[in-house]
């Protein structure tokens, strides 16, 4: 070693400038350091975010969309976000008398032609007529050459016209004439026509629907625009984003307080049994495992009759009460094992043998050493309360229509999801988004309550 | 161990009588005793159910006869449907059930224990991002939007492929099973991935592996022989209340594909207050649950040594 | 003196955390001889165990990195990449066994397994030759009932009897080195005696090496032929056991002597315990020149300022200190200098 240049001061006593025990990190209390360490967690910070605006949406959502969720817009039926929604003011709507007008028709092989433009009032269609031949008629949203089926017809006829007013919305349609023989069977003559609907409303509607001032401002041909849907409506018309608010009130209510409800249940009993311990405890854990065994869906039923659940009625209190009364018994016995684990512990023993009262001891360490796990297991119960609300609203045991659920929005989205996918998707989206961000939580919680992990970066 | 599991199966049917009490006594604490009204019944049911179940009788008996049934093994007869016993309908749905249920636990059983595996082998790189991503996607939607979204799927792929390639619903061949399987048991394989990837990270820095090392073993004999047999023994206890979960699920899949089992069937009874029948079933499925979680334990008994030799 | 089996030049291992890099091992050299024990003795986390883990390839990488110097085990470099993790080296020429034999043998596998494993592995023995020498094995640590006990799992083992375990499944291969990452720390003291009695034995049975690592000065005094004083990741003295106990030269060593109980101190003085104030140093940042300087109670302004030069104290006994220096005053009362301990 080369030891450049020492002087004889270098050989000096040192001055003990610091002191060999001084603590090299600030001292932080639990829940401060768990705070700390969740704020660390972006996933966890990015799930409260998440769930702070889901709880916006459904409390402050409807103040600011003032739009009535069981209101059917009976022009705008079943259509997705974005929608076209402008609408031609036309005349009332005029009975046809096919007779009486005459019609070039096309040059098909069935002279099959649209008598006059199609709208939502009426779609119109004549053809030749061969005397004595029945002619079936089909109607599809896609073109059947491509599906390779007609489906259902619409109508069977002996006669050269047809006027369709069912249920049309502005779009396409794909008509086909079929000529029979006279067995009824189908023959080869088939044309199929693709028929652009569009969508009229006549001035009286305008003036209901507001569109209009008065009758006097109404001129026919006029381009008006319907209502506004951001998120489309469902199969009855109701507007999709109004609906999805109020059903995550229903949704979210029955997601936060039936986990909040059979946790704290569950806490009381389980700490009770851990706490007496013995034959008590053995006895009340028995009864736990037997609760967990009893027919989630069983309970169900038996409380809609006990309710008296009639149509018009939410059908919310019981499955909430059902889910108390089924689920108490997991947190119940998670405590139980925190509370015998605790009160063998030595800082326990320490503080009874320091002169603590129950209470103290209690209050000031089980308490506190067990809420955590408290905590995280109502963070992870949460979801499974949601899909819980979905599963049974889904099989037609939760929430009645028409009060709306996310569930019960799903159960009724997926009869039409190869049409209408937006019915299933936006409460499917809301459900998947809540328990993500609740899951995320839970796991940030779990990781930042976890006392184990104090100190560990 | 004989002891700890003839105990374990007294037990089990103590659960069983448990059960089947709360049915029966819930079912008649019903204001209007269901099995007493009329609504939706022939003669000829109310005569079987009369026979059947003595409901001139007072409630004590009516419930002797009622235990004595279960005990036979007779679940008893539909309220809805003329001479149609519930054994009848168990012995011809169930099957389908037991099959698809089968079927999607071993499917999320062996895909938690590999994709589990895989996760904590590459932690933190980007195998156990993606499939850590996708676990949180199958643990956050809810099954029946799974199932939704497959046949969707299925419909898309038949139309674009101008043939079926997989049928999009009912039931007979393999083909029927394979997507209505793999949805059902998605949520719980992405369950037992995470806790496989948790448990196996858990085995990883365990003292023994660091002896298995010490002793120069190679990495393939350590992940086998002392890893992967320690980081599953989590997996197999939670295989109980995973079944209990894929029974449940199976209601929703079959009802969206289209298959004739038993959780349709429930459904559908309950859809249509078929009280005796949903009874029967409920008794049925309790009582199979409470031995599926026995049987469970059995095998965590094989495996796990500790077990094995103190009980 | 003949040629080293193992050795160790300025071996430095650091482990890149979120916090930064910690400098674990910072420049330690030493040297193993055949039929010798050597004892690494220092407080927690002062880098005993990262030492020897280092050697075995135990340490998990990355985070932990081997930076620099070398181990050469009769000659051969054994922390060349290959070598590290290759299976000749590690459980055949040497093996380790650690510090709590509760948790350090599979749960899940029977004990006669574990140590017939090595065998199948190192020597290509078949299951049933390796199991039936396994059983040998046992009997050689004295385990009573060899062949039932290896059929049984640890959970049915004691302490006691699971070390006696993991020493024959260390020795299975017959060993160059044992490398006992204190052994005996989580037992009962009188099984202590039993263990150790077992190693010492079996180290004269097969002339093994081995490398104690221990915080427990009483161990070491029974033990060892040389010491080696580790603090805060560098070597602050080495030399044979009556040189570390009798002739220290390090005022570390000195506090670690000092704050053990022995029952020959005659004046009033000796029998007090005197503890050593402070604790170890944060790794992250380790101070500069000599890293004991803080705790030091003869500090002074160099030992803040420079890394201290090594002394040479005696033929076999060197120490890394300023008070050692020549223009450092008279050495303080205990310790002792270089013309001293060669007298």
């Amino acid at each position: 070693m080369t030891a450049p240049s020492l002087s004889p001061e270098d050989f000096q006593p040192l001055q003990s400038s610091v002191s060999g025990q001084q603590l090299s990190r600030p001292s932080l209390s639990y829940w401060a350091d768990a705070w700390r360490r969740l704020k660390e967690n972006p996933r966890a910070m990015a799930s409260l975010g998440l769930i702070a605006f889901l709880l916006a949406f459904v409390s402050i959502g409807p103040y600011l969309w003032q739009v009535d969720p069981s209101a059917q817009d009976l022009d705008q039926i079943g259509i997705g976000p974005g929608a076209d929604r402008s609408v031609t003011l036309a005349a009332p709507f005029q009975p046809w008398l096919p007779e009486q007008q005459a019609t070039t028709l096309d040059d098909n092989m069935l002279g099959f032609t649209l008598a006059m433009p199609a709208t939502t009032q009426a779609v119109r269609l004549v053809w030749t007529m061969e005397n004595g031949t029945r002619y079936r008629l089909y109607r599809n949203l896609f073109d059947p050459s491509d599906t390779g089926s007609f489906g259902l017809p619409l109508a069977e006829l002996d006669r050269s016209y047809f006027e369709d007013r069912l249920d049309l919305q502005a779009g396409t349609y794909y008509y086909s004439l079929v000529m029979l023989n006279a067995d009824g069977s189908e023959t080869t003559s088939t044309v199929t026509k693709d028929i652009q609907v569009t969508r009229v409303i006549s001035a009286a509607e305008a003036l209901q629907r507001g569109l209009i001032e008065s009758e006097d401002d109404a001129q026919l041909g006029m381009a008006l625009e319907l209502a506004w849907h951001p998120l489309g409506t469902d199969y009855l018309g109701r507007d999709m984003l109004a609906r999805l608010m109020y059903g995550g009130q229903v949704s979210l209510f029955i997601g936060l307080f039936a986990p909040l409800a059979f946790v704290l249940l569950g806490v009381i009993y389980g700490s009770v049994a851990g706490f007496l311990g013995g034959a008590t405890d053995q006895a009340m854990m028995r009864f736990a495992d037997f609760v967990v065994a009893l027919p989630f869906l069983l309970f169900m039923i038996l409380f809609k009759v006990i309710f008296g659940i009639g149509p018009g009625e939410s059908g919310i209190w019981p499955m909430l009460v059902a889910m108390i009364i089924l689920l108490w018994p997991a947190p119940a016995r998670l405590v139980r094992g925190q509370i015998l684990q605790i009160r063998e512990e030595g800082y326990v023993s320490a503080s009874r043998l320091l002169g603590g009262t129950t209470t103290y001891v209690v209050g000031r360490h089980m308490l506190p050493n067990t809420l955590g796990v408290i905590l995280v297991t109502i963070t992870f119960q949460v979801p499974s309360a949601i899909f819980t609300e979905a599963f049974l609203s889904f099989i037609g045991m939760g929430v009645a229509p028409p009060t709306p659920s996310w569930g019960a929005m799903c159960n009724e989205g997926i009869k039409s999801m190869l049409t209408r996918p937006h019915e299933l998707m936006f409460p499917a989206l809301l459900i998947s988004i809540t328990v993500l961000a609740f899951n995320l939580l839970g796991d940030g919680l779990r990781d930042a309550l976890d006392a184990r992990m104090r100190g560990a970066e | 161990m004989l002891k700890y599991f003839a105990k374990r199966i007294v037990l089990g049917l103590v659960t069983i009588w448990f059960i089947a009490s709360a049915t029966f006594f819930g079912m008649h604490a019903v204001p209007g005793d269901p099995l007493a009204g009329d609504k939706a019944m022939t003669a000829q049911i109310r005569a079987n159910l009369e026979a059947k179940y003595g409901l001139d009788q007072p409630l004590g008996t009516q419930y002797l006869i009622y235990l004595g049934n279960i005990v036979q093994g007779d679940f008893g007869i539909s309220y809805t449907q003329e001479n149609r016993r519930v054994n009848d309908i168990i012995r011809e749905h169930f099957p389908i059930s037991a099959t698809l249920g089968i079927l999607a636990i071993v499917f999320a059983g062996l895909g938690g224990v590999l994709w589990g595996a895989l996760t904590a082998l590459y932690r933190n790189r980007w195998p156990d991002v993606v499939i850590m991503f996708l676990v949180i996607l199958g643990i956050s939607v809810p099954s029946f939007v799974v199932a939704a979204i497959s046949q969707w799927s299925l419909v898309g792929a038949n139309l674009a492929a101008g043939t079926t390639i997989l049928p999009i619903g009912g039931w007979g061949t393999v083909w029927h099973m394979l997507v209505p399987a793999l949805v059902l048991g998605l949520s719980t394989m992405a369950y037992l991935t995470r806790l496989m990837r948790s448990s196996m990270l858990e085995v990883v820095s365990t003292d023994y592996i660091r002896t298995a090392k010490a002793k120069g073993l190679p990495a393939t004999q350590i992940f086998s022989r002392h890893q992967l047999r320690n980081a599953i023994l989590p997996v197999v206890t939670v295989l109980g209340p995973a079944i209990a979960g894929i029974t449940t699920g199976g209601f929703v899949v079959e009802i969206v594909f289209a298959i004739p089992g038993l959780g349709r069937y429930f459904v559908q009874a309950i859809q249509q207050l078929d009280y005796t029948v949903i009874m029967g079933t409920t008794v049925f499925y309790g009582a199979f649950l409470v031995f599926m979680v026995i049987l469970v334990d059995l095998v965590y008994g094989l495996i796990d040594p500790r077990v094995r030799v103190e009980k | 003196m003949s040629e080293p089996l193992l050795q160790v030049e300025n071996l430095h291992v650091d482990f890149q955390t979120y916090g930064g890099v910690v400098q674990a091992v910072r420049g330690v050299s030493f040297d193993v001889f055949a039929g010798q024990t050597l004892a690494i003795v220092g407080e927690s986390g002062c880098g005993k165990s990262v030492t020897v883990q280092s050697l075995m390839g135990l340490i998990p990488m990355p985070p932990g990195r081997i930076h620099q110097g070398s181990a050469r085990l009769r000659g051969q470099d054994i922390l060349a990449s290959k070598m590290i993790a290759g299976q000749d080296i590690r459980g055949s020429q040497i093996s380790m066994i650690f510090q709590d034999p509760m948790t350090s043998l599979n749960p899940t596998m029977n004990v006669g397994s574990q140590i017939a494993e090595t065998l199948e592995v190192h020597r290509g023995y078949s299951k049933s030759e390796a199991f039936a020498r396994a059983i040998e094995l046992l009997d050689m640590s004295k385990i009573p009932e060899a062949a039932k006990r290896a059929k049984q799992y640890p959970f049915e083992f004691s302490g006691g009897m699971l070390q006696r375990a993991m020493i024959a499944m260390a020795i299975a291969c017959e060993p160059a080195i044992l490398v006992a990452d204190e052994p005996t720390t989580a037992l009962d003291v009188t099984i202590q005696a039993q263990i150790l009695d077992l190693l010492g034995d079996l180290q004269k049975e097969t002339g093994m090496a081995i490398i104690l690592i221990t915080h427990d000065l009483g161990v070491v005094a029974r033990m060892a032929d040389e010491v080696m004083v580790m603090y805060a990741g560098e070597v602050v003295e080495k030399g044979s056991v009556d040189d570390i106990f009798y002739r220290s030269g390090h005022p570390y060593t000195q506090g670690l002597r000092q704050a053990m109980p022995t029952n020959n101190k005659s004046t009033e003085a000796e029998q007090t315990l005197v503890a050593i104030d402070g604790s170890p140093p944060d790794l992250f940042n380790p101070p500069r020149g000599c890293a004991y300087h803080p705790r030091c109670p003869y500090a002074m302004q160099v030992c803040a300022q420079q890394a201290p030069p090594t002394s040479i104290l005696g033929p076999t006994h060197q120490t890394q200190c300023w008070l050692h220096h020549d223009m450092a005053g008279a050495l303080p009362d205990g310790l002792v200098s270089g013309n001293e301990a060669g007298r």
